[in-house]
């Protein structure tokens, strides 16, 4: 068994990481650069150590910085968390190779999923449904016509090195290929030095759902149940729920019994996610096709959503997998009971494009509610700083059904006071009341199209409410407001921050 | 509608009653900007709103000489400064990149005019409200 843990990471998920150590009587060390000195998750741990400084270069995803870290505190096992360097098939050979136990599948198995053409190749071998598409061998502008023919339109061409966007362009009609596929290859030699293109068929208003998978060394692998992640903004999933309001029973069976496949095809092992999308343009659920997109070889940032719904403990799970034991449960044994949502709760300004936000938490109070767990990293008087993701917390609810959930949801979002740094509440708040959303229309691409559906609410009914509290709070004189000592205070809402299971 | 009636329930925590309704309020002062939280609601107003002083981001003097201060919108890293003192720029011309949170944050001008002074070199780390270029 893992004795002592290094968890490569900051924020929420280091304190998540930390929390089931705890009951496994695994000790822990964080890590943390120059800006998250005290930080939430270095109190939270065992011990802490500075890896360098703020920018996450130099620290989070500096490995010889991590491997010393290790070797100084004489731990034998290593968490990615997720982000920085939890995909990353160095970080996971070096701790392979400093005989340190990596909290995730061998770095083989991750850089085999991590190249887009060789879990695609994979996945074509294991019988699982891939988008069609190929990477034409002519790369010329014929052969790359040729191959959209092929495929049909509309298609897709895409860098087989990309990612965010760059080097992809949709062709809906043949007038428009040529001038397409120079500008994709153009952009492709740019921003990845290799124009090489590939094309596939585009999928219409698709749905993202993803099957949760665990693997371990005894030869078991198992799903855990999907989430569905279609709303999403800019390719940032900002809610996710299980089950997927669109899988019927067959459609469920057909997709994990896929995602199992490919788990077992790639050699996987611990906890890992099989992305795919849905097409259910033509109709019919139980017989609606879907495509792998991609395999995420690491803990999501909703894993939140499995465990309440499953009745699981993820992470635990990761934990003894690592050290060698059987996988804690059977499929037989799992079932998905009522339903489950999370919404992210980041520092940006909805008002102004989404931009991040950064300062101070002059006022940070977690809502206690039934069936409401909140995982965040976070304390009032703390900085969000420019250096990391905006995430401040994630919200989970948990509730018999999908309507329930929504509404537990909402409620946990309205009694959750941050302020001194603008949040999207007020704009989860408006999505999460939306027609679109309760009737699960919302495809992956709808909040990008429709943004403006969500704009601000009319708040003049709340300002005199604003305005008197106001005025008392002037009356009163606080001056400590955000500080240590006031957040240190006995109050019934400040409560330590953390994992709280409902 | 009647008077508030506001009762203190903790630390910045307040119930406010106003014509029969009822709401739990938040609220943070930090200098002149004044938070508050009401049901899922914030409000950010500054203490102008309510007849105190307002920190002014550029002095009077400039002001009146009409100079328009450009400023970073929160803490960030100067990335690139294009802007150089004395230059003509045009409506929306790019003065200064700040990066923050991966992303990078093109600061462009407001109007047609001309470079006053440049407060800021690349590889600084600017607060909100900080002036970066006077534009006039």
């Amino acid at each position: 068994m893992i004795r002592r843990l290094l968890i490569a990471n900051r924020g929420e998920i280091a304190v998540r990481i930390i929390r089931a150590c705890r009951e496994l009587d695994i000790e822990t060390v964080a890590v943390y650069s120059d800006a998250d000195a005290g930080a939430a998750h270095t109190v939270a741990a065992d011990q802490a150590v500075p890896i360098g400084p703020a920018a996450a270069k130099d620290s989070y995803l500096a490995i010889p910085s991590l491997m010393s870290a290790a070797r100084a505190t004489g731990a034998d096992a290593v968490h990615p968390g997720y982000g920085f360097l939890s995909e990353n098939a160095g970080f996971a050979r070096a701790c392979e190779e400093a005989g340190l136990v990596f909290v995730g599948p061998p770095s083989a198995v991750m850089a085999r999923m991590g190249s887009k053409i060789e879990a695609r190749r994979t996945m074509e071998a294991a019988g699982v449904p891939v988008v069609p598409g190929m990477v034409p061998d002519d790369q010329t502008d014929e052969g790359i016509r040729r191959a959209i023919a092929q495929i049909g339109y509309p298609a897709l061409i895409k860098a087989t090195s990309g990612g965010g966007g760059k080097g992809m362009r949709e062709v809906t009609s043949l007038s428009e290929a040529d001038a397409s596929i120079q500008a994709a290859r153009r952009e492709a030699q740019q921003a990845f030095g290799n124009g090489t293109l590939f094309v596939e068929r585009l999928i219409h208003h698709p749905f993202h759902v993803e099957v949760q998978i665990f693997a371990d060394a005894h030869g078991h692998a198992i799903h855990v149940f999907e989430r569905e992640c279609s709303v999403q903004r800019r390719h940032q999933k900002v809610i996710e729920e299980s089950p997927s309001p669109h899988l019927t029973p067959a459609l469920r069976e057909r997709i994990t019994r896929a995602a199992v496949q490919a788990a077992i095809a790639s050699g996987y092992r611990n906890a890992g996610t099989c992305e795919f999308l849905v097409d259910l343009s033509a109709g019919d659920a139980d017989t609606a096709p879907f495509y792998f997109l991609e395999m995420n070889t690491r803990l999501q940032v909703e894993h939140a959503v499995t465990e309440l719904v499953a009745g699981v403990d993820l992470v635990r799970a990761q934990l003894l997998v690592a050290s060698g034991e059987p996988l804690p449960w059977t499929q037989a044994a799992l079932s998905q009971r009522g339903h489950a949502i999370e919404a992210r709760v980041y520092a940006e300004d909805p008002r102004q494009g989404f931009l991040p936000q950064a300062g101070r938490l002059l006022r940070y109070r977690e809502p206690r509610l039934p069936g409401v767990r909140i995982d965040s990293g976070v304390r009032e008087a703390d900085a969000i700083s420019v250096y990391y993701d905006p995430m401040i917390a994630k919200v989970i609810a948990h509730a018999e059904t999908r309507a329930l959930a929504i509404a537990r949801l909402r409620e946990a979002l309205q009694a959750f006071p941050i302020l001194g740094i603008t949040t999207n509440i007020p704009f989860l708040l408006q999505l999460l009341a939306h027609d679109r959303f309760t009737r699960a229309e919302i495809d992956t691409g709808f909040l990008d199209r429709h943004v403006d559906e969500f704009a601000p609410p009319d708040q003049t009914a709340l300002l005199p409410f604003a305005r008197a509290a106001i005025d008392a709070e002037a009356r009163q004189g606080s001056s400590t407001v955000g500080s240590r000592a006031d957040a240190g205070q006995a109050d019934p809402w400040q409560q330590l921050t953390g994992w709280r299971m409902a | 509608m009647s008077d508030p009636a506001v009762q203190r329930i903790g630390p910045g925590a307040y119930i406010v009653s106003i014509g029969g309704r009822r709401e739990i309020v938040h609220v943070a002062l930090d200098g002149a900007t004044q938070w508050a939280h009401v049901r899922g609601e914030v409000f950010r107003l500054t203490a102008d709103d309510h007849g105190s002083q307002r920190q002014a981001s550029t002095s009077p003097a400039a002001r009146e000489l009409g100079v328009l201060p450009i400023t970073a919108p929160m803490p960030a890293k100067v990335l690139k400064v294009m802007a150089v003192a004395g230059a003509a720029v045009k409506k929306g011309e790019t003065l200064v990149i700040l990066e923050a949170m991966k992303m990078e944050l093109p600061l462009r001008a407001s109007a047609d005019g001309v470079i006053v002074a440049v407060h800021c070199r690349e590889g600084e780390l600017v607060q909100p409200d900080a002036v970066l270029v006077e534009l006039s």
